[in-house]
């Protein structure tokens, strides 16, 4: 019988087809693999091919925009969002509407030609949290600015570009996504009736029940989600309580950038070097409405969700938010904990 | 300047790109061509698929043999089982339930190359029909709550057999982007005591700049929040929470509108993939059908989408609605 799972968070219900059920090596990575690859300007030694750096980690005596750098961010050359201009919210008969202000950010997460960040090395992918922290930390001055939205596509199916380098994208928002507010929402209510976080007891259920554990490391969990949408849906989550990734350390970050590195090593490595998807879940900038935010230091739990792009998402699945996964979570836990990294 | 726009029903917010918009030869998707082969869909071939639910077909004709012209079909690899308890239980902090529901294919024709635009009038009025009759059914299973019709066409739609077909799925539950629809439409009847949709329908008719085209029953426009580009809805002009109640003279209205929105952007996007959802009132209790106005959502697929916007349900329009709807209304049959 196949099961209809709700998620405790945000309410979605998902059918998991236990019975259907494929064997997890079925969806190792059949995908198409895209265009042909364009020169790379995101390389060392092409810094003049990008727009001017906004951020770098580099040793101080190297200029900006030239090489010897380990990590730059340089606004996108194709951007969602503009970064000048006024908000200038207003209605149009019963529509709403508003100026596409905000701010589109390129980190590019390593000077050699990497494309996938299962093959950075851990100090690597820590500089990148950290960059994550120092620019969520200056947009958050910019006091039009509600939220960053930072996230990985990987492979051509995942929406990544032509160029095959290893990097993210963070967007600044003028508004709250969608998303994000019916998380906080929904950890809200539950922090409201039980008077605890919501993802603290998830961990708390996945360390016991240990069938959706992927891996329990240096402070961190990595776990197939109980309702999850995609076969090998993985989240990241702090098993310390904090609703905000900026206030990672210097030892969180490089304890979650071994757990991200031997993630995405089982993921390359189980299943065929697949496209994916990364977004961190943090909380948003916390300045307006006095009293609106008074329990989300409590409630939310900063997180990271990971999808691998195996099936077509029909559009029926974004059309409706119903989502039908082919493989239990447990199958793909079982199986992702034994794939050797 | 690009443009945040907030759909007025569940208040989500999509960027349109007004600036550098996409012309339709920009877009790279992916093209659909059948390949043919053997298939269970086609005359002849009854006996591959599970027995038939409901058939329109030659009275000479026995059932499952050639002769149909609708074919309904219970899905070989159900997503939901038809018998069985719902059984609701937790687990920890997590609830679940059996999955128990109805997954049904409608086969629309016996041509296994004929998309719904190079299909006659009669006989998609024959498949409009048993949409409505296959709903009706369903509709009395009280722990049914929710029918989701869907159509996936072309393979990066998502369609797994080639063969043109609809799906049928009856939910013990009401999806989420349902429930939220539901919701917003039913707060904005309490404050304002008209229905959104209709509004809408009054507001699009006014400005004109986002309608395609409209017959005497039937509305089809690029709505002023597309997530997707080429986004289409098509709606009846007369308030009704169900279309499985439509009247029969709205049917041939529906099966004309149809066959020109498909045809009408097949002819911009050659061998596009595509999917259309019908969105309609939840069934059995769960909300009164006087806030809600059923409708379709068309869905070319043009973009692959990405985690930008599955994480933060936020989309992105590279094409406005009022550009699209310009594109559409031009193009010449």
């Amino acid at each position: 019988m196949p099961e209809l799972r709700k998620d405790p968070v945000i309410g979605r219900w998902v059918i998991i087809a236990t019975e259907r059920a494929s064997r997890p090596d079925q969806f190792s990575n059949v995908s198409e693999s895209g265009p042909v690859e364009k020169a790379c300007p995101f390389c060392e030694g092409s810094e003049s091919q990008t727009p001017p750096e906004i951020y770098a980690i580099r040793p101080k005596n190297t200029p900006r925009n030239s090489p010897g750098w380990d990590l730059r961010v340089v606004p996108s050359i194709a951007p969602f969002l503009r970064i000048e201009g006024e908000l200038e919210r207003r209605g149009k008969g019963l529509y709403d509407l508003m100026n596409g202000i905000g701010a589109h950010e390129i980190v590019i997460e390593a000077n050699q030609h990497i494309a996938n960040m299962a093959d950075l090395s851990e100090e690597q992918i820590a500089r990148v949290f950290s960059c994550y922290i120092d620019r969520m930390t200056d947009l958050e001055k910019d006091l039009r600015f509600k939220y960053v939205l930072i996230f990985k596509n990987y492979g051509w199916v995942a929406g990544g570009g032509r160029v095959k380098h290893s990097r993210s994208q963070m967007i600044a928002t003028p508004v709250n996504p969608k998303r994000v507010k019916e998380e906080l929402t929904g950890a809200r209510h539950y922090y409201d009736y039980h008077e605890r976080c919501i993802f603290c007891d998830l961990i708390k259920q996945e360390l016991q029940a240990k069938d959706r554990l992927i891996l329990d490391l240096d402070g961190f969990i990595a776990v197939s989600p109980f309702a999850a949408r995609f076969p090998f849906e993985t989240w990241i989550l702090p098993k310390k309580h904090a609703c905000d990734f900026t206030s990672l350390d210097q030892d969180g970050k490089k304890n979650l950038a071994k757990v991200m590195k031997t993630l995405l090593s089982k993921l390359k490595n189980g299943l065929n070097d697949p496209p994916y998807n990364y977004v961190l879940h943090t909380a948003p900038f916390r300045r307006q409405k006095l009293g609106y935010w008074r329990s989300i230091d409590n409630d939310y739990h900063w997180h990271i969700e990971i999808i691998p792009r195996l099936t077509r998402v029909a559009g029926f699945e974004w059309g409706t938010g119903f989502y039908i996964c082919p493989l239990p979570p447990e199958t793909a836990a079982k199986f992702l904990r034994e794939v050797e990294v | 300047m690009s443009e945040l726009r907030r759909d007025p029903i569940v208040g989500r917010w999509v960027i349109v790109d007004t600036d550098h918009p996409n012309k339709p030869e920009d877009f790279e998707y992916e093209q659909y061509i059948p390949k043919g082969g053997v298939c269970p869909f086609c005359y002849g071939n009854e006996a591959m698929t599970p027995p038939e639910i409901d058939c329109f077909r030659d009275p000479s004709t026995t059932a499952n043999t050639p002769g149909w012209q609708v074919r309904v079909v219970p899905n070989k690899f159900p997503a939901l089982q038809i018998e069985g308890e719902l059984d609701r239980r937790g687990i920890g902090i997590y609830d679940m339930s059996n999955g128990v529901g109805a997954h049904e294919v409608l086969i629309e024709t016996p041509y296994h190359n004929k998309d719904i635009s190079d299909l006659s009038n009669p006989e998609v009025e024959n498949i409009l029909q048993m949409w409505c009759r296959r709903a009706l059914d369903l509709t009395k299973d009280k722990r049914f709550k929710y029918i989701m019709l869907f159509r996936n066409y072309g393979k990066a739609a998502g369609a797994s057999l080639e063969h043109p077909h609809t799906q049928m799925v009856a939910l013990s539950m009401v999806p989420k982007n349902v429930a939220e629809e539901i919701k917003g439409a039913e707060n904005y009847f309490d404050y304002r005591e008209r229905c959104i949709f209709c509004d809408i329908i009054r507001q699009e008719t006014q400005e004109k700049e986002r309608i395609i085209f409209e017959n005497k029953y039937f509305i089809a426009f690029c709505p002023f929040v597309s997530r997707f580009p080429f986004e289409i809805w098509i709606i009846p002009k007369k308030h009704a929470g169900y279309f499985c109640h439509m009247p029969a003279e709205e049917i041939p209205a529906l099966a004309t509108i149809l066959i020109e929105t498909i045809a009408r952007v097949k002819k911009v996007f050659v061998n596009l993939s595509y999917n259309f959802i019908l969105h309609s009132s939840p069934i059995n209790g769960e909300s009164g059908p006087e806030y809600y106005h059923w409708h379709i959502e068309f869905m070319p697929k043009l973009m692959r989408t990405a985690g930008f916007e599955w994480g933060s349900g936020f989309y992105l329009d590279p094409t406005s609605p009022e550009l699209a709807a310009k594109y559409l209304k031009t193009v010449k049959e």
